[in-house]
């Protein structure tokens, strides 16, 4: 037998300009995450998804992961006699019941007006019956344990609790990002948040092998694995920044070497995102976390690209971001110990506050396009499918 | 495997003959030598004639021998024994002993025992009046290593012994603990001629197996474990026969030619050395150490090359298929050169160390082979 689940879909209702695009691009995520093995209907309001038997748990993994989706709920459905609609209600009673709540109360929404009995008369009726069938549970409209909602439509749905879905916007709708990827805390969780902004994403990591380790970068893929579960298939442009770092190293400034390498990142992850259409760069950058992230330093890499830099995070305390990255699977493979920059390449004392001018010219001084160029041809390109 | 192995110090390759010795103890002797029967019987006799002729290499009475599961457990056989006194009391270690040793250290001081470090000199060796001068009056152990692992020096034993003796006067005598498993096999090495009171030796560093290893001990000591009372309970638990076997085997292979053995790997590491002095900026460390140093193992070389990680040419070199160590992790840390740094090694220094060991079968050629491609890789990649 099918499952059905009754689906919510995000801020679709604030969009009535595009709205059956966005419709659409959530209902096509949905299936394509599925592999078509199930079939999303949309309705108005609401969408369904039918699920065929012993697919339901990824049918669920799915729809908690999706963007744009503000919850969903496992949901039964009948014909509009009051016989089969009391069955259904007893039986999310009887399930919340057996979670352990002692509370309920009945929510009901009578879309179809030819039906006899209006909400309040609905919700009287199945209260009795569920008050009558099972025992140990009481009515509580204020704080209930449990909800049993029911909506008589074309058809009728009765469902329990509406669990929670990721919000924002259904994937791609906002078009694509490229993430500049790190083995830390901070840049998974942004790459998130602005795929739950609508962001397809690919993402770019500066690699200095040998000086940093194989460990380093398979940290970076299985991050962007993580990733890719909420933002769909994404694609890991892995660039060899070693000649760059070293050249840095060799000619400029010391104090400038972090913050002249952000910049050629920056310049590398436009010319990329050029090649692969991405309309926007998306980091982790927090406001004044580490010496790169003071505003003339950031404000110095920005300067890199004219393409809009998302940055999610920038005023986000640290603990509420690892907050995330444990909630989304992140962090335990953020803080394994490998490095993603060798202590050799940073300085003692960075630079704090960049004077754009003179540090300009510093940085047009070493000449890094040829080399920056030539990461971005060489780059290492590997899929990250969507999957658990 | 890589095409030239070079870390032989953390583990030697398992010879064949080590190999076979184990299958065929496997297959022959498939009984626990603690049984009663003639299958049991026969398992405990080759266990035993096992603990003879090892016993006989290392120049000491059979009953004075136990088997464990290596370096690692015979290490902390002995300092855990410690616990079983009623009073904690301190002890003293250099402080470049293998984690084995140190970290097992750390865990009596935080069960209310006293551990005094000792720094060697800039020589990587440890000065035996000043390790001497580090006991106090309930100093009951000191443990000093037989063979630094990193650095290859050899550590003084016998002047330690008698250092120790002389400072504790009539009074009572403190034990000599000694990890032995780079010296074991690998150069002269007499437990009771350097006047160590209890040894740990490994398989594995001298083409034994993994997970088999003894304890020397002179007079028996009181475990803190127990069980049905095998290797008269201080290492209680089924014995890894076919392990024991095998490494009775290495031991014999190792030993029969030790002097030999021990003249080819000095003419192996003469030669690493040599060819350091046409790399620029390159040097062996301890910096002092000379061709045919006898206050080193020459089965162990380390060299640092500033300007480059350790961690990085260990890569470098891993990907031109040398296989090389190095403690040293490229972590913002930069602190986990223990060993280098106790000596006195400038942290540019510690930090670009590696650690090259060789092996039986290490040839000539591979080392030649190797000081090009260091060569080569400290010039594309140092900074």
């Amino acid at each position: 037998m099918e499952t059905l689940y009754l689906i919510k879909p995000g801020e679709l209702e604030l969009k009535t300009g595009n709205r059956r695009e966005f419709e659409s691009r959530l209902r096509r995520d949905i299936e394509r995450r599925l592999e078509g093995r199930a079939r999303v209907d949309i309705r108005p309001g609401r969408f369904f998804l039918r699920v065929p038997e012993g697919l339901e748990d990824e049918a669920e993994r799915v729809l908690s992961r999706v963007p744009g989706l503000v919850g969903y709920a496992r949901a039964l459905t009948c014909g509009k006699s009051m016989e089969e609609i009391g069955e259904r209600a007893l039986q999310i009673a009887r399930d919340g019941r057996a979670e352990g709540h002692d509370t309920f109360k009945i929510e009901a929404r009578r879309a179809d007006k030819g039906f006899p009995l209006d909400s309040y008369g609905l919700a009287r009726v199945l209260g009795r019956l569920i008050l009558e069938n099972v025992p140990g549970l009481a009515v509580d409209v204020r704080k209930p344990g449990f909800t049993v909602f029911v909506e008589i439509r074309e058809r009728v749905y009765v469902h329990g609790a509406i669990r929670r879905g990721q919000k924002g916007l259904p994937a791609g709708s906002a078009g694509k990002g490229l993430l500049l990827l790190s083995g830390g805390i901070d840049s998974p969780v942004a790459g998130y948040l602005m795929a739950k902004r609508g962001l397809f994403l690919e993402a770019v990591h500066f690699n200095a092998y040998p000086y940093t380790s194989r460990e380093a970068w398979e940290k970076v893929r299985d991050l962007a694995r993580v990733v890719a579960r909420y933002a769909g298939n994404m694609v890991l442009h892995t660039l060899s920044f070693t000649e760059i770092q070293t050249e840095i190293k060799r000619v400029a400034p010391e104090e400038c070497a972090t913050l002249f390498l952000r910049a050629a990142m920056v310049q590398a992850a436009h010319l990329l995102a050029g090649e692969i259409r991405a309309n926007s760069l998306v980091t982790g950058e927090s406001l004044g976390q580490v010496a790169s992230q003071t505003a003339e330093n950031i404000r110095f890499a920005q300067a890199r690209t004219n393409l809009p830099v998302f940055r999610p995070l920038i005023g986000t305390d640290k603990e509420d971001t690892m907050k995330i990255a444990r909630e989304i699977g992140t962090y335990e493979i953020s803080i394994l110990p490998y490095e993603d920059c060798c202590v050799l390449f940073s300085p003692e004392h960075p630079i704090l506050r960049s004077r754009m001018d003179r540090e300009t010219e510093a940085y047009d001084r070493i000449g890094l396009e040829p080399l920056i160029a030539e990461a971005v041809r060489t780059r290492e390109t590997l899929a990250i499918p969507c999957e658990d | 495997m890589s095409p030239a192995y070079l870390d032989w110090a953390a583990t030697a390759p398992a010879s064949p003959e080590a190999l076979e010795a184990y299958l065929r103890a496997a297959r022959e002797y498939p009984a626990n030598p603690s049984s009663p029967h003639g299958d049991g019987i026969s398992a405990h006799r080759a266990l035993e004639d096992a603990r003879t002729r090892l016993a006989d290499t290392l120049g000491c009475r059979r009953g004075r021998l136990y088997f464990s599961s290596g370096g690692t457990e015979s290490d902390s056989l002995v300092l855990l024994s410690l616990l079983r006194r009623t009073v904690p009391g301190s002890l003293v270690i250099s402080s470049i002993e293998h984690p084995a040793v140190f970290e097992q250290a750390a865990v009596l001081e935080r069960l209310g025992w006293r551990v005094r470090r000792v720094d060697p000199g800039p020589d990587g060796r440890v000065d035996p009046g000043k390790l001497a001068d580090a006991c106090s009056g309930d100093t009951v152990l000191a443990a000093v290593m037989a063979v630094n692992n990193e650095t290859g020096a050899i550590q003084p034993l016998e002047g330690i012994r008698r250092a120790l003796d002389e400072a504790a006067g009539n009074g009572r005598r403190v034990r000599l603990h000694t990890d032995a498993v780079q010296a074991f096999g690998k150069i002269p090495f007499q437990p009771e001629a350097l006047g160590a009171d209890s040894a740990a030796l490994s398989a594995h560093k001298i083409r034994g197996p993994r997970g088999v290893g003894a304890l020397y001990l002179r007079t028996p000591l009181e475990s803190l474990t127990a069980g049905g009372g095998q290797e008269g309970g201080i290492r209680p638990g089924t014995e890894n026969l076919p392990g024991i076997l095998a490494f009775e085997r290495a031991a014999g292979i190792a030993t029969a030619d030790l002097a030999g053995n021990f003249a080819r790997a000095r003419d192996l590491t003469d030669r690493l050395l040599a060819c350091l002095g046409d790399i620029p900026d390159a040097r062996p460390v301890p910096e002092c150490r000379t061709l045919g140093d006898d206050r080193y193992s020459p089965w162990i070389l380390s060299l640092s090359l500033p300007g480059l990680p350790g961690q990085t040419a260990v890569r470098v070199l891993s990907d031109s298929g040398f296989a090389v160590a190095t403690g040293s992790a490229c972590s913002s840390s930069r602190r986990k050169r223990r060993v280098l740094e106790a000596m006195g090694l400038p942290e540019e220094l510690a930090f670009s160390a590696i650690r090259v060991s060789v092996g039986p079968t290490t040839t000539a050629a591979e080392i030649d082979a190797f000081a090009q491609t260091l060569r080569t890789a400290y010039l594309r990649y140092r900074t």
